[in-house]
């Protein structure tokens, strides 16, 4: 039983299991099945498995869509809950008054793994119609050090699996690796620094025995990277940086004398896709740094506010998309980068798909990095007339300007202190990951509908601090702001359906057939038709829900789950918006559905 | 009324809170063993947590731009003991400084002001309510440790946390940093 000391909440049942684990290693190494180790195999084809959900995004490819369809379009009006779960990571730390929960449950053989804003880890047993807690990894989160510098919320974003291991990161900057058995740290390693302002709230996206790890902290004055660990060496493989080292491709594009890119942003917090066809990762950046300052980093500012194709193997720059160049709003292009194919006139069009926080949808080519259609997605956009036809750069786009000015009434800049942009600051889709139906070529984005107020403070090089706040100014909300589930047809690159919400959309997106299931942050789980995004069934959870909906089997089973409990930048930064949602309270619970 | 009218009573029981302070563990208040136990304004550090002016001003006041806005740094402020303890328990109007006195601008006047008079000025109300010998408590504690103070110090930052929490690493001069406080990131291994 030692191996379980520590674990006070650990139930009955589970303590068996654990009894029945410790006996078994007495007689024998503990029966491990095969078909529990996950390997590369498995992981290019969970459409193979379609009980379980292995990935963060669901698959490589980041379409988080299952083919399940025991709950589909007729049956859906019987949806109710089966279990429910309450969980822990609440507490504070740093500047936090609480924690929140934005992951996305992961599933396999009727278990599920999810985590709590602190980066605990919770193996739940899924089998019988009920859930039972099998082990509780607590990583002892230095909360102060790191919820200090975590400019957007006591956020973990969940799990990934390899071999008999759980893969899991903590906001205070470590990759660490789970016995999935026994719930016991294997190994863990250091791969962020909250000392430099870094923090890691996102799941680890795993390539051939390599975990990848993004970071946060632009707001901090970080440098940004990619890095790849080896999870059998635990050793380093590679680590990107998203703005280039002096002399590197790029650098001529910070054109400042304040050694501005060193402190430049480019954070990479949302996990990204893999296309095994050419091993190449696709990852989101995010805002360069000061966010509202744009005048004290001249030039376009790569790789901010891009998409980054890598090499998996050696973690070089294969081609960049940058969306906003020398972005003056906190405009990130850290969003999820969904593949695609489509038919096209001369073969399958290999698409890469991003909802930018500028408002944009894009469509890169994902073989030239060159842009293929954008259009706005959001109701209202001010900052730009629209995209170039040809590049999809903001048509004020001048390449001769140092500092852009865009739409210079609404552009926050040193002449132009205080200003509203639309959308806001928090963009118009944020972390809340999208969904894409493959059969229907509908992909859905979960949208905050929004404006906000930017006020700009001038920067000098003496007032960039380790572990402070590095934003040239701040936002503040004296709009409401809503949202909506906006779909779009792949295939046009149109506008397909808006279903509007009263709250923006902080959760995200599962796609199944012929229905699509999200939430709100005043508590509703509710699913769309998939084709007229008309409302077919809601259930009121009671907390907010700022987390992605995702399904699998248990004996044949179909379930929908979901983490409920607000956190995150919102209900700190951005409450006036929707000051309704102030009296949702903090929670953390998870819900799991059934007919 | 105004706040700075804070009933007199209310300073007697600043007297009867330092005294019970000292008669009780420090232990019992989450200070460290290096905050001298007898500090008289440790219950107004133990107030400025629980009622999360760290979330906008930090541990060490300096406040500074950032997603919330400017909070305004109490390193620099010029303001009296009685004008914070006005700003804590009536906030400030227009700004994202919460009033933290309950009743304020409705059974009390704030600025000469109720709710309805402040309309759109009106505050954010904190998180949490304090007595009001907690706001003059935290107010002592401003005035002491933070008002007129330069750029924190890792002394200053050991003594706010008594936790083993990384947090006060970055405060350290070269000479005070072991070995193993330097994270091998951004390198490859």
């Amino acid at each position: 039983m030692e191996r379980l000391s520590g674990y006070t909440r650990i139930s009955t049942r589970a303590r068996l299991l654990a009894i029945a684990v410790a006996a078994g290693g007495m007689l024998a190494a503990p029966p491990v099945s095969a078909a529990d180790e996950v390997n590369q195999e498995r992981l290019l084809n969970v459409d193979k498995e379609p009980g379980n959900w292995l990935h963060h995004h669901q698959n490589y490819s980041a379409h988080r869509f299952s083919s399940l369809k025991e709950i589909n379009r007729d049956s859906v009006k019987n949806l109710k809950v089966a279990w429910t779960m309450h969980l822990g990571g609440i507490e504070g730390g740093g500047i936090w008054s609480h924690g929140g929960l934005e992951g996305t449950p992961i599933a396999e053989n009727g278990f599920l793994y999810v985590t709590d804003g602190w980066g605990s880890v919770y193996k739940i047993d899924a089998h019988g119609g009920r859930g039972v807690l099998v082990w509780k990894m607590d990583p002892k989160t230095d909360r102060d050090w790191a919820g200090a510098v975590a400019c957007c919320g006591v956020d973990n974003r969940g799990v990934a699996l390899w071999g008999d291991l759980v893969i899991s990161h903590t906001l205070d900057g470590r990759l660490i690796a789970t016995n999935k058995e026994t719930g016991q740290v294997a190994w863990q390693r250091t791969v962020a620094d909250p000392d430099k302002g870094e923090v890691i709230t996102g799941a680890p996206l795993i390539v051939k025995n390599m975990a990848i790890t993004g970071v946060a902290g632009a707001e901090y004055g970080i440098r940004g990277w990619i890095a790849a660990t080896d999870l059998t060496t635990q050793k380093e493989v590679w680590r990107t940086h998203t703005i280039p080292g002096k002399g590197e491709p790029g650098s001529d594009t910070w054109k400042d004398s304040n050694n501005a890119a060193a402190a430049g942003g480019g954070s990479t917090w949302v996990t990204g896709t893999y296309d095994p066809a050419t091993d190449t990762i696709i990852w989101g950046t995010g805002n360069p740094g000061p966010d509202w300052d744009n005048a004290y980093r001249p030039g376009d500012n790569l790789y901010t506010d891009s998409s980054l194709a890598l090499d998996a193997t050696t973690g070089k720059i294969k081609w960049h998309y940058q969306h906003t160049p020398n972005d003056p709003y906190d405009y990130d292009s850290v969003a999820e980068n969904v593949l695609v194919d489509i038919p096209g006139p001369s073969g399958p069009r290999k698409l890469a798909l991003e909802a930018d926080r500028n408002g944009f949808a894009y469509a890169i080519d994902r073989t030239t990095g060159k842009f293929v259609w954008g259009l706005p997605f959001v109701k209202k956009v001010t900052w730009t007339k629209g995209l170039d036809a040809e590049t999809g750069k903001p048509i004020e786009y001048d390449p001769n300007k140092a500092v852009q000015t865009y739409i210079a009434a609404v552009t926050p800049s040193r002449t132009n202190m205080e200003t509203d942009i639309c959308p806001g600051n928090m963009g118009g889709k944020n972390w809340p990951p999208t969904a894409y139906n493959p059969d229907l070529k509908l992909w859905y984005i979960p949208v905050i509908e929004s404006c906000n107020r930017i006020k700009v403070e001038v920067m000098t090089p003496d007032k960039l601090k380790p572990r402070e706040f590095w934003t040239g100014g701040g936002p503040s909300q004296p709009f409401t702001i809503t949202g909506s589930v906006t779909a779009i047809d792949v295939t046009t690159g149109k506008i397909a359906g808006k279903m509007e919400t009263p709250f923006p959309n902080l959760g995200g997106i599962l796609a199944t057939p012929d229905l699509v299931f999200t939430g709100q942050p005043s508590g509703e789980v509710m699913a769309l038709d998939a084709k007229s995004l008309q409302k077919l069934w809601e259930f009121n959870t009671g907390g907010g829900v700022n987390a992605p909906p995702m399904t699998f089997t248990v004996d044949g089973k179909q379930y929908v789950a979901i983490l409920v409990g607000l956190g995150g930048a919102w209900d700190k930064w951005f409450i006036d918006s929707t000051p309704e949602l102030k009296k949702i309270q903090p929670g953390s619970m998870l819900y799991v559905f059934a007919l | 009324m105004k706040l700075n009218a804070f009933p007199t009573a209310a300073s007697m029981l600043v007297v009867s809170i330092v005294a019970l302070n000292c008669s009780m563990p420090a232990t019992a208040y989450g200070q460290s063993a290096q905050a001298p136990p007898s500090d008289p304004t440790n219950a107004g550090k133990a107030v400025f947590s629980k009622a999360n002016c760290v979330g906008c001003h930090k541990w060490h006041g300096h406040g500074g731009g950032g997603y919330g806005g400017d909070a305004l740094s109490l390193r620099k402020t010029e303001l009296t003991r009685d004008q914070i303890i006005e700003t804590v328990g009536c906030g400030r109007p227009a700004t994202g400084m919460p009033f933290f006195m309950r009743g304020a601008y409705d059974e009390v006047k704030c600025h000469g002001m109720n709710r309805q008079d402040a309309g759109t000025q009106m505050p954010p109300e904190g998180g949490t309510f304090l007595r009001p010998k907690d706001i003059e408590a935290v107010a002592d504690y401003v005035i002491a440790h933070i008002k007129g103070a330069g750029e924190p110090t890792y002394a200053e930052c050991v003594a706010f946390f008594a936790s083993a929490s990384r947090v006060c690493d970055v405060y350290k001069t070269q000479g005070q940093k072991p070995e193993d406080a330097v994270a091998n990131t951004g390198k490859n291994q």
